[in-house]
């Protein structure tokens, strides 16, 4: 039988992680719709997660762990191709964003996280009130990147941002960057991106903050804690902070990072932690009380983040495409997944085309 | 003829049990009773329960006395009741959180689970909500009714199926004092002193309440509040309402205005005083259901900068919160309950509570 016929056999080509550091290429089924309110969707684009890559690497994130094959890729966007008889949202043709975390229903999902799979198959099933019509104008491409911009607008939203506020946000990989896009988009005076990447900090600066900040590591011998808070002096005084900013988004999960974060936050202002980094670090935790900061966690999105990304896309306000540096075919996943673990200060978000 | 849970015929002869005797509004005006097919799990998440005791709500009168509430219209003959507790017969493969066995609290409402207010934990607003005896649903007045395990709430040993059937107005109130923000020291004025108004006194009391002023135009019922959970009761009297609200003011003490004010009783009047007896920055919640259409001060809303919300039944956390302030004995519904019936004497309890007497009359279950 030729390669192309061979081809045409396979239903549901799919990208497994086996174990960890194990991927490979499984034809698996089509998948069915579970229920009358599901739609199937064929995944057109698939940009590649940090978490992905842990999965792939470490085989854990907390007490998520990988105990048996999954599919990979949750930041998905594709054509509907069926749908369930109870289907009022979408219709099969609609170009959608996928949210793939779905809860209570009664399992709580989330794609690519263990035991679930993933979207980067050629179908996925999802419940289609977590789908989101794409307007034609829209590409399937930043469709991908709907996800990270959901994600860091209940970052946003967590922070409670309003207009007029100073924000500093630590990091400037894809969703610092997002984060201070979004921060802008809403209202925000100052927006200030934080790194210790010139280039990282180059596109921060064209992308959403109004200034940037290179920071530093330690020197040998120099008190970790007393060096971060010598950095957020000095954000503090180069952007005109005055007792801090408005609020803090913690987008690295770095160490020095989270300290400065805290000492940059105004009296009364908020940080909010969204970057995962060491699970257990050294806070300034005495900072925090006497501040009167309010600390919040940031995981992934609630209600109402997916139609707030779709629109900041939609509408220009949020340039993704600019965020896309490598593209490639679904049958070159693992090549992609190898340049996002690289960590190249020149790669932002990769994107893997879904299967034709 | 319908003798206990039996159809005899007019000799005598008797005929087939009835396998889920049901209490039914054929058409407005008219109740009689049915046998209707005991109903099948569509869920293996559902459990069947046999309901033990059912309260009335005014809701429930009215839609037998004029056949609608608001775009609500009652085209077929439909199930009355919603406010029950009972025992659980039978439960689908995947149930985990109750048993057979179990004594519960029946959560009427099921909502869609899919729609955004649902998603944002508001699910008393979904478009889609089943709510039990609003038409087209079905209500709990039957022998069965089933539902999802997640609307079961476990009673515990110390609390019994009567008080079982209460917790679905004390989740009202437990809904609409979590509207108010009730905080520890605050004053509360609540106009209407029915089973919600006073519910609302005894949750506001255990959330902390300073001053809770119970107004009504019932003396009974004033004198009820008062021993119940109301520490101020005001009557009501032929005034304007700013009148009323300054009197309420200035015979409980309230100083520059009330924190808070509730309307549990729809009536215009007392809508108005509502607004009225507020201080600045107070709150005001409207739970009470009258005259849709009303005239409202909003000069005094706007220039005193007042909060003031809706209240319609329950969301996320309230019927746990009801069981647990009646476990913890924060709470005591017991003196409310100032009837009960048998459930082939049901429509007599829809009379007296139509009639306004006493404050909760109770259907017992359909006997075996």
């Amino acid at each position: 039988m030729s390669d192309q016929e061979q081809d045409k056999l396979k239903q549901n080509p799919s990208f497994v992680l086996r174990a960890i550091k194990d991927v490979a290429f499984e034809d698996r089924p089509v998948p069915k719709l579970r229920d009358d309110h599901d739609v199937r969707v064929h995944i057109a684009q698939t940009g590649i997660c940090g978490s992905d890559v842990h999965y792939w690497q470490k085989g854990r994130i907390g007490d998520f762990i990988l105990e048996s094959p999954i599919v990979l890729g949750h930041e998905s966007a594709g054509t509907v191709v069926e749908v369930g008889s109870a289907v009022k949202y979408v219709k099969v043709g609609d170009r959608v964003a996928v949210e793939p975390g779905v809860p209570c229903r009664p399992d709580t999902i989330f794609a690519a996280t263990p035991p679930w799979d993933g979207t980067l198959s050629k179908y996925y099933i999802v419940a289609a009130d977590y789908t989101y019509r794409l307007p034609d104008h829209v590409s399937m491409e930043q469709g991908a990147l709907v996800e990270p911009v959901a994600v860091a607008v209940q970052i946003t939203k967590v922070a409670n941002i309003r207009a007029g506020q100073t924000v500093v946000v630590f990091g400037c990989g894809p969703i610092g960057a997002l984060c201070q896009a979004v921060a802008k988009a809403y209202g925000a005076t100052k927006v200030i991106g934080v790194d210790v990447v010139q280039s990282r900090l180059d596109f921060a600066k064209s992308f959403g903050a109004d200034g940037v900040f290179m920071s530093s590591r330690a020197e040998a011998g120099v008190d970790a804690v007393e060096h971060s808070e010598n950095v957020a002096a000095l954000i503090a005084k180069k952007f005109n902070l005055g007792d801090g900013a408005d609020v803090v988004l913690e987008c690295s999960g770095a160490e020095p990072c989270i300290q400065a974060g805290v000492f940059v936050t105004k009296k009364g202002g908020t940080y909010v932690q969204a970057g995962m980094g060491k699970e257990n670090v050294l806070f300034p935790i005495t900072t925090a009380c006497i501040r009167a900061l309010n600390i919040k966690g940031s995981i992934r999105y609630t209600t109402g983040c997916y139609p707030a990304a779709v629109d900041l896309v939609a509408s220009g306000k949020i340039d993704v495409n600019r965020l896309i540096t490598n593209r490639f075919k679904f049958e070159q996943a693992e090549e992609a997944f190898e340049l996002v673990k690289a960590g190249r200060s020149d790669v932002l978000k990769v994107i893997i085309e879904g299967v034709q | 003829m319908l003798v206990q849970n039996l159809f005899v015929d007019v000799d005598g002869t008797l005929m087939i049990p009835a396998q889920n005797l049901s209490f039914v509004l054929e058409k407005t005006g008219v109740v009689k009773y049915e046998d209707r097919p005991v109903p099948k799990l569509e869920s293996p998440y559902d459990v069947l329960v046999n309901v033990k005791f059912t309260g009335i709500c005014g809701s429930d009168v009215h839609y037998w006395q004029h056949g609608a509430i608001g775009s609500f219209i009652v085209k077929a003959p439909m199930v009355l009741g919603h406010e029950s507790s009972g025992i659980i017969t039978a439960v689908g493969d995947k149930v985990s959180t109750v048993k057979v066995g179990d004594r519960v609290a029946m959560e009427p409402g099921i909502p869609c689970r899919r729609c955004v207010r649902c998603k944002e934990g508001k699910y008393n607003l979904c478009v889609d909500m089943r709510f039990a005896a609003t038409p087209p649903i079905d209500g709990t007045l039957a022998k069965y009714y089933s539902l999802p395990e997640d609307f079961c709430y476990k009673l515990p040993e110390s609390v019994s199926l009567e008080e079982g059937a209460l917790m679905e107005p004390l989740a009202v109130g437990v809904h609409i004092t979590r509207q108010a923000a009730i905080k520890p020291g605050q004053s509360v004025v609540v106009f209407g002193a029915g089973p919600v108004g006073l519910l609302c006194c005894a949750v506001a009391k255990a959330y902390g309440a300073d001053k809770i002023i119970a107004v009504d135009m019932n003396e009974e019922r004033l004198k009820f509040a008062k021993k119940y959970a109301a520490t101020h009761i005001v009557a009501s009297q032929r005034e304007s309402a700013s009148d009323s609200a300054a009197r309420i003011s200035k015979v409980c003490d309230l100083g520059l205005g009330a924190d808070v004010a509730i309307d549990a009783s729809g009536a215009e009047p007392c809508i108005q005083a509502g607004i009225h007896v507020l201080r600045t920055g107070g709150t005001y919640v409207q739970a009470g259901m009258g005259k849709t259409d009303i005239t409202f001060p909003i000069g005094a809303m706007g220039a005193k900068e007042l909060n003031v919300k809706g209240s319609f039944r329950y969301n996320s956390g309230d019927y746990e919160t009801a069981v647990a302030l009646v476990s913890s004995g924060r709470v005591s519904v017991k003196e409310l309950i100032t009837g009960k019936v048998k459930f082939t004497d049901a429509e007599s309890a829809f009379n007296d509570v139509k009639a306004a007497k006493g404050i909760k009359t109770l259907i017992e279950g359909v006997k075996d």
